[in-house]
């Protein structure tokens, strides 16, 4: 009768919903992109590493991971950026575990305090503009030129559930601190310009589009994504070593409180920090790792992005606390 | 109190599933309500008005609450008009080929929230296939000209009419048409004894339809976020903006703003319906008869409109059936696709990206049904069997979300479940399957009482009497008497529900996750892509949701339930 419809019901659900979950291999969030996440996904299990990723933008897995906080649904963290983090190991989501990767480690990439979270590579937040479409004269010599008229309607902001527009709209905000680490209001005047003088889009499709239809041609990017934009839309990118300096964020690994997979999540992060695989992963991807081993691992090519950009000075620990009151204001006044 | 006592001795399943029902009340209804109250006044356990000088200090909240206002205001205006003029053209005029025109007017029954916003956003849209050919004969148009207050009063116009289609039209078929000819012998024009003697008549259920059309436009919600375009937003897009900035005190804050405006419009159309009761129409009416435009140039123009209407209604429609069938490519490059392939249903139902949105929908759907169905029917079961004040305050409880809107209940599930919850055996819901089913079912239960009430209320209690003098337990009762009579109810109520849940976006955006991203947010953030492939799939998507409105729409209709009765 009616409860065996609802029982049949339920277990039907059931059924279909476990058929998807597999809860035997590694569960690893991570906000590479899709090629880059099954990319890793391949060389792991080739080694035996048993994982499944999920990619999502990076403050989605952050809100995620704090949402799921009593419930842990990954075993592993990677690639969430210093602030995020540092804001996650405070929650206490994390478990110690110190990487065999950890010896020779520069010690800003370490964590001596709590042994919890290393970083394993460093990206820079470029700005870079589309040669084809803009002379070297044209183009901007620094983050703040962006206000100026010549640009408005020339480059794209995405949304701020991303790290990387977090990271460069921090990075900005960072130049107009007072002495007590508040923004001031020539600061937010400057934000205000910078967004109204902006394409605005929540969704990297419609970023693409902008760069495809001609209007963008500017783009504030991470350091390797400028490559792949340059390369799917179809023209060549030209990073700009800015005025003032651009944001380094580093990106870091840690396992999560509670995984029941202590041993495999280990294992994992042992190969994925080792320089082998950050070496492997530099020649695919191009990405600059911060073991000193890895450098020198890493094709030339990697080695001169290492030193093709001068880093923005920013104190990525003073300055998280104040991340989320900053970019409250940016949606709820100035988007 | 001693009738529900006596009623459990006699079986103590009934105490099992009261017990039950019970915690599905707090948990489910008051819980998250106290929750919404609790982060809104006292986010830190001490009273504070904080997140309401927050809310009226930000440009984007202030900027929000006067869009939807405005977008209320105007579409109440464009609502009305274009669905008293769909009424008149269909019950009042003689014009030619009302088959169509009633079919086009009655798209808005199937064509609905984010699946009538995408197939919108499709034609008028940036890329939309009007808007490259309006540009083609005037190239200075914008490609987001289609936006803002603008595109939702437009949208709205022409999606919120369905109250019209159904309650209006059944209103004038009850006007006596005496009382027209009475008029027109008096010397009063057509047009005059419109006005004059059969508007009066109409003006209760006008006024209920406009607090309808009122009420879904405070709402709003799947519309301006697909069609509102930058720096445009609605009091509901806000609430979710903020509940991911992790300001759930503005995000309850807000949404409480929302329900009693909600409230206020439910209050004043029950106030409404009570009076119009006694107005009216006469008992044994002359049925109309539709009039005949004299003036030829009135005739020819209202005629053109009447057709124009149906073509804006239809265009969206024909468009998304046309290029569901077109290949991936031909979106965005072809105003009438050039040739026709089945490829897009194909991926839809073999590749798993695009088919899990919609098996869970279906899961989801069906889960919350159930618990739904179930819970009603003990609700209703019980008010019947044991009058007094434990059944009445239990039926009035399920009926609480009928007056909030979606967003304060997911706000509240959230603010509940965020974290191990001993109502759930400390289980935290935020992040998982459940959660989102169980919004639904919650959203779904006032509708589901309403029906089933109404069939329990048909049944005959001689039959009962007669089972129970002869024996008969109350489960076998049941089982046996009251459970076909009603099932065909609880059958069309299920398919109604899941029909609405399948484009269900209010509850969805604040509940869903990756473990259980449902159609409605796979279109939404398809509307949102330039990827021609995921438009492709949109499209197959809008079809297969209103093909499945279709089908329960008709159902229903031919069981005499109504097709409009749904909650909001």
């Amino acid at each position: 009768m009616k409860f065996t419809g609802y029982l049949t019901t339920v277990s039907l659900a059931a059924t279909l919903i476990s058929s998807t979950a597999s809860a035997e291999s590694l569960t690893v969030y991570s906000p590479q992109g899709e090629e880059r996440a099954v990319w890793i996904t391949e060389q792991a299990q080739a080694v035996g590493h048993d994982i499944t990723m999920l990619s999502a933008g990076g403050s989605e897995l952050f809100d995620r991971i704090l949402a799921e906080r009593a419930n842990a649904q990954a075993d592993v963290v990677l690639g969430l950026i210093d602030a995020s983090m540092a804001t996650l190991k405070s929650e206490g989501l994390f478990e110690a575990y110190v990487p065999s990767w950890a010896e020779g480690l520069p010690a800003a990439y370490r964590d001596d305090a709590d042994n919890m979270v290393y970083k394993f590579w460093q990206t820079p937040i470029v700005l870079a503009y589309n040669s084809d479409a803009l002379s070297a004269d044209d183009a901007p010599d620094g983050w703040l030129d962006l206000t100026e008229p010549q640009y408005s309607g020339k480059y794209v902001i995405g949304s701020t559930a991303w790290q990387t527009t977090k990271s460069y709209l921090v990075g900005m905000l960072v130049l107009f601190t007072d002495e007590s680490g508040e923004v001031t209001d020539e600061g937010w005047d400057f934000m205000q310009q910078l967004y109204d003088n902006a394409i605005v889009v929540d969704s990297g499709d419609a970023k693409t589009a902008a760069f495809v239809n001609g209007e963008a041609v500017l783009d504030l990017n991470w350091f390797g994504g400028v490559g792949n934009l340059g390369e799917s839309v179809g023209y060549t990118p030209v990073m700009i070593d800015t005025e003032g300096g651009t944001p380094f964020i580093s990106e870091g690994i840690a396992i999560m409180k509670g995984t029941n997979q202590l041993d495999e999540a280990q294992a994992f992060v042992d190969w994925f920090g080792s320089p082998e695989f950050m070496a492997a992963y530099a020649t695919e991807f191009g990405q600059v790792p911060v073991h000193p081993e890895a450098i020198a691992l890493s094709p030339e090519s990697v080695q001169a992005n290492a030193t093709l950009l001068t880093p923005q000075d920013i104190d990525w620990d003073a300055i998280a606390p104040q991340i989320d009151g900053w970019i409250q204001t940016i949606e709820l006044e100035i988007k | 109190m001693n009738a529900l006592l006596k009623d459990f001795r006699r079986s103590p399943m009934q105490a099992v599933l009261f017990a039950i029902v019970i915690w599905a009340a707090v948990a489910f209804i008051f819980g998250p309500i106290w929750s919404v109250l609790k982060f809104a006044f006292a986010p830190d356990g001490t009273a504070s008005f904080g997140a309401l000088f927050e809310l009226a200090e930000s440009r984007r909240v202030r900027n929000a609450i006067w869009n939807t206002l405005i977008v209320t205001l105007l579409s109440i205006v464009t609502v009305n008009v274009i669905g008293m003029f769909q009424v008149a053209v269909l019950e009042y005029l003689k014009v030619p080929g009302r088959g169509f025109l009633r079919l086009a007017y009655s798209t808005p029954l199937i064509f609905v929230s984010v699946a009538a916003a995408t197939g919108y956003g499709f034609v008028y849209g940036q890329t939309g296939a009007l808007t490259r050919m309006i540009q083609a004969v005037y190239p200075a148009l914008p490609n987001d000209w289609f936006s803002g207050t603008l595109a939702v009063v437009f949208a709205h116009s022409f999606l919120l009419t369905s109250f019209h289609f159904l309650f209006l039209r059944a209103a004038i078929r009850r006007v006596d048409y005496a009382t027209v000819e009475a008029a027109r012998s008096l010397g009063a024009s057509n047009l005059r004894a419109f006005v004059q003697v059969v508007l009066p008549v109409l003006l209760p259920t006008i006024f209920a339809t406009t607090l309808l059309v009122t009420y879904k436009s405070l709402g709003s919600f799947a519309i301006p976020s697909v069609l509102g375009g930058r720096r445009f937003d609605m009091v509901s897009e806000l609430i979710l903006t903020l509940n991911s900035l992790r300001r759930p005190d503005m995000a309850a804050m807000l949404s409480i703003g929302l329900g009693a405006a909600v409230i206020l419009c439910i209050v004043a159309m029950q106030y409404i319906e009570r009076r119009g009761s006694f107005i009216g129409g006469a008992k044994t009416p002359v049925p109309i008869e539709r009039v005949r435009i004299g003036n030829p140039i009135m005739r020819v123009l209202v005629i053109g409109l009447a057709y124009l209407v149906a073509v804006i209604q239809l265009l969206p429609i024909v468009l998304v059936v046309l290029f569901s069938f077109a290949p991936a490519k031909s979106i965005g490059t072809e105003v009438i696709p050039s040739t026709l392939t089945l490829s897009n249903y194909v991926t839809v139902f073999s590749q798993d990206t695009a088919f899990i949105p919609l098996r869970n929908s279906v899961v989801m759907g069906l889960a919350a049904i159930a618990a739904g169905i179930l819970i009603s029917l003990f609700v209703v079961s019980m008010a019947q069997r044991v009058k007094g004040a434990v059944s009445n305050a239990l039926d009035l409880t399920f009926m609480i979300p009928w007056i909030l809107p979606a967003p304060f209940v997911a706000i509240g599930l959230i603010l509940s479940y965020d974290e191990p919850n001993p109502l759930v055996l400390g289980t935290t819901l935020l992040g998982g399957f459940w959660i989102l089913p169980i919004g639904y079912a919650i959203g779904a239960i006032p509708m589901m009482i309403r029906f089933l009430r109404a069939a329990f209320l048909s049944l005959d209690p001689s039959l009962n009497e007669a089972a129970q003098s002869l024996g008969a337990p109350s489960y076998y009762r049941f089982v046996r008497i009251t459970l076909p009579i009603v099932l065909p109810v609880i059958v069309l109520v299920s398919g109604m529900t899941l029909n609405s849940l399948m484009s269900e976006y209010s509850m969805s955006a604040f509940l869903f996750n990756v473990n259980n991203k449902p159609l409605s947010i796979a279109l939404f953030e398809g509307a949102r892509s330039t990827n021609p492939e995921q438009a492709a799939i949109n499209m197959v998507y809008i079809v297969l949701i209103m093909a499945f409105s279709l089908v329960t729409i008709t159902l229903a209709d031919k069981y005499g339930l109504g097709s409009g009765q749904e909650k909001r």
